[in-house]
């Protein structure tokens, strides 16, 4: 139970609906903010997937903004309503790069990026852009050139 | 006719076998762990006051009482010493005039979504306070403090007037300025996209 449960009540229709039940939503936990690679090389991108709409399906990841999409493997049992563990064979080449995960569920619904979220409310896709309902936006990792990992959106 | 009649009881029968078997499949075995709660923690832990507030303990408190408890209890401390601006949620709608330094935190409660402004019932406020605050001594108001501080609080935002005593009568009776004016989510169903065209 948290503050919003307590009356923040909406005068949207649409938003209610979205702060009901959260949709498809991943995580990259490995590599991840604080963390440091020691260097360019193989590393294993690891992350979590869960939707309030049933199974994880897919997860996907991608180095270019969202621009392109390959897939993750899943490395657990995917079930309704838990965590699912994914996993991600990467080579860093060294070079700066924002790394993203998105999910699709069993419905079919995919994890939306803030640029798609931005695009539904006819918002512009900045640093105020509030995500309304239970916010299940793609979070990106930026991965410094020395391997520091920071916030994708700071 | 009769032989389709017949034919559906045992079918009746043949589910309510088998949903009677599912039941007893469906009830988990015990391992010998945990104990049955005592009367004084299921006291302790029932502690939800709904909309109506027939659950209120005695007790009573005003605005002016509930304006010294907010420094004694250091409120002011994260909610700021005029309710707003600080790092806690905004209490008390501001004047507009200055900005809070502080970046809002998540749920963001800043000017536009106020709690006595917002909430349907001021008997959620009341649960809210009594359950929540102070951050780190949850559970430690007594009722008094708790309606004084329910009471500072509706009287600052201009829901109540500064004299009113807020008891477990009055209370519920308080008319809430959100209280017709939130949506209804969209009908939905399991199994469904929580909405249509969302991405």
């Amino acid at each position: 139970m948290t503050y919003n449960d307590y009356g923040h009540l909406v005068a949207d229709a649409s938003v209610a609906a979205l702060s009901r039940q959260v949709g498809p939503k991943s995580i990259i936990t490995f590599p991840s903010g604080d963390q440091k690679l020691p260097g360019p090389g193989f590393y294993e991108i690891t992350g979590l997937a869960w939707s309030g709409s049933g199974a994880i399906r897919s997860v996907e990841m991608s180095f270019d903004g969202g621009q392109t999409w390959t897939p993750a493997e899943l490395r657990s049992p995917a079930y309704p309503m838990a965590h699912t563990r994914f996993g991600f064979h990467w080579k860093w080449d060294g070079k700066e790069c924002v790394m993203m995960s998105r999910c699709t569920d069993e419905l079919g619904t995919v994890q939306p990026t803030r640029a798609e979220i931005a695009k539904y409310w006819d918002k512009p896709n900045d640093s105020d852009l509030q995500i309304r309902g239970l916010d299940n936006s793609v979070f990106p990792w930026r991965v410094a050139s020395d391997g520091s990992v920071h916030n994708g959106l700071a | 006719m009769g032989a389709f009649t017949m034919d559906s009881r045992k079918l009746l029968l043949l589910v309510m076998i088998l949903g009677l078997s599912q039941i007893s499949r469906a009830q988990s075995p015990t391992y010998g762990v945990g104990r049955t709660p005592t009367a004084e923690e299921i006291r302790a832990w029932d502690i939800s006051i709904g909309p109506d507030g027939k659950e209120l303990p005695p007790g009573r408190g005003t605005a002016v009482e509930g304006a010294g408890l907010f420094v004694r209890k250091a409120c002011f401390g994260c909610h700021g010493e005029t309710g707003s601006g600080g790092p806690a949620p905004t209490l008390i709608k501001s004047d507009g005039k200055s900005k809070s330094p502080y970046p809002c935190l998540t749920p963001c409660v800043n000017d536009s979504n106020v709690m006595a402004l917002h909430a349907p019932y001021a008997t959620t406020m009341w649960d809210y306070i009594n359950r929540a605050m102070p951050l780190t001594k949850e559970g430690k108001l007594k009722p008094n403090e708790v309606y004084a501080l329910t009471a500072f609080l509706l009287y600052k935002n201009g829901i109540i007037r500064e004299d009113e005593v807020m008891d477990a009568q009055s209370l519920p009776k308080v008319k809430m300025p959100n209280r017709d004016h939130f949506a209804l989510a969209p009908e939905w169903k399991h199994g469904t996209p929580r909405l249509q065209g969302y991405p």
